[in-house]
């Protein structure tokens, strides 16, 4: 359990000087890219086959037409589809899918379809948004678990 | 047309070609999973399970039996609250 936390220390150590803004744009734009980058793989690896697998099974349940994008860059407009708020925490991806296709003619899917593919994705960034944010207080050397958080306060 | 009815035709509509509906393009069209779609919120609650307990774990050794515990923790709930509210819906 020590060696544990001194390899979780180790990291934060290691990477102090990795800015946590660079640490998050990865984190965001690459599910576990943030963890990537500050050389915690199998975690990193873990969240990122985890978040990447269910965007794409919410993509095959409601078909593509699930990431519906604003027409304009506006609040009313993002009031008008606020899935995608949450659909775009998932970075590259949701880019990707909403480049890709734009302008196309899809078959819209309905009911339960609808609903679970939607809910697939928004899950994802929202799934993206948990790890982004665990991905940027270990790049601020903060404690992140329960067992941490107890440590720094004994040694506060 | 009433919003009810209006409903109850779509609904029949559905119903009738949902057997004529052929699935030949993943990814643009949406899979037909008009029954059983409750088993599409296993894999969910597991990605929830897994990302979380990564997050949350300090070695990535306990995440295996740690997101195991929160998966059966959380479809336990979801079960428990399917059995309430339908328990609700049936008595009033």
């Amino acid at each position: 359990m020590s060696d544990e936390r001194g390899q979780n220390q180790m990291h934060h150590g290691a990477h102090g000087a990795l800015p946590a803004l660079i640490v998050g744009a990865a984190a965001w734009l690459v599910p576990g890219g943030g963890h990537l980058l500050l050389g915690q793989r199998s975690r990193g690896l873990t969240i990122m086959a985890s978040i990447v697998c269910l965007f794409i099974l919410g993509l095959l349940i409601g078909g593509v037409s699930v990431i519906d994008s604003p027409a304009a860059v506006s609040w009313s407009a993002l009031q008008q589809k606020p899935w995608y708020v949450v659909q775009a925490l998932g970075g590259l991806m949701t880019i990707f899918t909403t480049v890709a296709t734009n302008g196309h003619t899809l078959p819209v899917s309905h009911a339960r379809s609808w609903e679970i593919g939607t809910l697939y994705t928004a899950v994802a960034g929202m799934l993206n948004l948990l790890a982004l944010i665990d991905a940027c207080a270990r790049a601020a050397g903060e404690p992140t678990s329960p067992a941490s958080v107890d440590q720094a306060g004994k040694q506060a | 047309m009433g919003t009810l009815p209006y409903l109850l035709s779509v609904s029949r509509l559905l119903a009738e070609n949902a057997p004529g509906y052929t699935y030949n393009r993943p990814f643009v069209q949406p899979i037909p999973l008009w029954d059983h779609w409750y088993l599409w919120l296993l894999p969910l609650c597991a990605a929830v399970a897994i990302v979380y307990k990564s997050v949350r774990c300090d070695s990535m050794r306990k995440v295996p039996r740690e997101a195991t515990s929160i998966f059966v923790m959380i479809v336990g709930g979801l079960i428990l609250c399917a059995v309430l509210l339908s328990g609700l819906s049936y008595w009033f």
